[in-house]
């Protein structure tokens, strides 16, 4: 890891119906971070203003020691862009295409580009309009890959994808992240896709960052504990509890501090402590989510 | 400015646009052959031909290029290439007027030279180039439209006003005592108001295209 690629710092942006919200992001070199939201979040918001495309109205930031949206042409010729709202030329060819951006990025990588080409099945002399979804998004990565960017920026790619070509799309992310400083920003709504290439995640919600952290930490942080409570027992107060579900006798907690000792804890309060079980990303998030509109709400 | 980048930008639209610009070439050389067989009603067809043939490949440049980028969505794409706005914008400004130029100078030089060959209507040559220079202006009102609005309501609404006027104007202009007086003679009587209406039109596009620029530099969403 050799410093940052992206820096968001008090990054704020207003729509009439939406406010991205004094957002600060940090993404180290050489990491895969996994934006993950609901729709309408701030997801490709942030990215459009990674990518310089809107321009944010406070704050600053930097992507690959540039300043955005100052310096973004600098910028993106180190930046492999994919969106799911992108679109290749219908009439042209993937090879027009491949020839296009072959004479725009200097290290475009052609035995690689023939590799991608294989790999996913495609065929440069068809035209865009022939492909189907999934090949489309396929044959905008292989365009965003073969330049070897220094970072790449991926908006939902695998939103629409058949299950195959979800598979296919993440196998050649993974495969990616052999290189060491190669840097990708995963935004997807899908928490699955997100959970098998990133290694930092961050959630955002309502145009705010709600957490962030090591894909590790969050897994192993956040646990629910299924408790049964003895008669004139109560429930026993625990820190890091975001979430208290469940019935009356049959409580259960949500804590995003687990500590073994949580469990000697209930059982001295008389609320024997029936599982403990790790949770998924998609229910971290989503306990997330409810636990900040809860206390925004009060 | 990145000019490789916009040049690179340029060739694009022209290789993605070829057969709608050979298509308008034909056309016009066609229209030409319709005028150059002399009769009546040949010249009064193949005029409107003409003119309906050049301010179709105008709007149809702005539309392709400009409109449909962005609602087939293959602007994110050109924009997550190494460029700025500000190139964007030269490049769909230069390349739809080159583009543009390519058939209007076809059909401004194949008019001319059929006024000069028939010797009765060479005195409506200084209408003729009004009038053409009255088509790119409003084939770059259409663009600036297109390029500020990004609307296709809106530049199909610039497209009626630009024929509109080309219509009005051609009825004013031809009432105008400087160029009626000598128009259908044999002789080219080129008048101070000819001149000063050539520079209106060019001023009015180098104001509108600037305009355009400056509008387009202080846009601060693109997507």
């Amino acid at each position: 890891m050799n410093g940052l690629s992206v820096h968001f710092e008090g990054v704020s942006k207003t729509y009439p119906h939406f406010t991205l919200d004094n957002l600060s992001l940090e993404l180290p070199t050489g990491t895969i971070m996994g934006l993950i939201g609901a729709n309408g979040a701030g997801k490709s918001t942030t990215i459009r203003i990674l990518m310089g495309l809107v321009h944010q109205d406070q704050g600053r930031v930097d992507v690959l020691g540039r300043e955005m949206p100052r310096e973004q042409a600098a910028a993106k010729l180190d930046i492999g862009y994919v969106s799911e709202d992108m679109r290749l030329y219908a009439p042209a060819t993937l090879a027009w295409h491949m020839k296009l951006i072959r004479s725009i990025y200097p290290r475009w990588d052609q035995p690689y580009a023939d590799t991608l080409l294989r790999r996913f099945d495609l065929k440069s002399h068809q035209k865009i309009k022939g492909l189907s979804h999934g090949q489309r998004v396929k044959a905008a990565l292989l365009l965003a890959l073969a330049r070897r960017p220094r970072l790449l920026v991926l908006d939902e790619p695998t939103t629409g994808l058949d299950p195959v070509a979800r598979q296919e799309v993440l196998a050649e992310l993974m495969a990616v992240l052999a290189d060491e400083d190669r840097t990708i920003l995963f935004s997807s709504h899908n928490t699955l896709d997100v959970e098998q290439i990133s290694d930092q995640i961050t959630f955002i919600d309502r145009g705010r960052i709600i957490a962030s952290d090591n894909k590790e930490m969050f897994l192993d942080r956040w646990r629910r504990l299924r408790l049964a409570l003895l008669p004139d027992a109560v429930l026993p107060s625990l820190s890091g509890v975001v979430e208290v579900g469940g019935s009356g006798r049959l409580p259960v907690l949500v804590t995003d501090r687990f500590d073994p000792a949580m469990v000697s804890v209930c059982n001295d309060a008389g609320a024997t402590v029936q599982a403990v079980d790790p949770m998924t990303l998609e229910e971290i998030f989503v306990a997330n989510v409810h636990s900040r509109r809860e206390k925004q709400s009060v | 400015m990145n000019y490789a980048m916009v040049k690179r930008l340029i060739l694009k639209d022209w290789y993605l646009q070829r057969w709608a610009i050979l298509a308008s070439l034909a056309g016009i050389v066609a229209t030409l052959g319709i005028i150059a067989t002399g009769g009546k009603v040949a010249f009064l067809i193949g005029l409107i031909l003409l003119i309906m043939v050049i301010i179709s490949i105008g709007a149809q440049m702005a539309v392709a290029t400009i409109v449909m980028e962005r609602k087939e969505q293959t602007l994110p794409f050109v924009m997550s290439l190494p460029i700025s706005y500000r190139e964007y914008t030269a490049s769909k400004i230069w390349g739809n007027l080159l583009i543009f130029l390519v058939p209007w100078l076809t059909m401004v030089l194949g008019s001319c030279g059929l006024l000069l060959w028939s010797p009765s209507s060479r005195g409506l040559l200084p209408y003729a180039v009004v009038m053409s220079t009255e088509i790119l202006l409003s084939t770059c009102l259409i663009l600036a439209v297109a390029l500020i609005t990004e609307s296709q309501g809106w530049t199909v609404a610039a497209i009626m006003v630009g024929n509109l006027a080309v219509n009005g104007l051609g009825y004013l202009v031809a009432h105008i005592a400087g160029i009626a007086k000598g128009m259908w003679g044999s002789t080219i009587q080129w008048s101070g108001a000819a001149s000063a209406l050539l520079l209106g039109e060019f001023t009015t596009i180098a104001l509108l295209l600037g305009l355009t620029s400056f509008v387009q530099s202080k846009k601060r969403n693109f997507l």
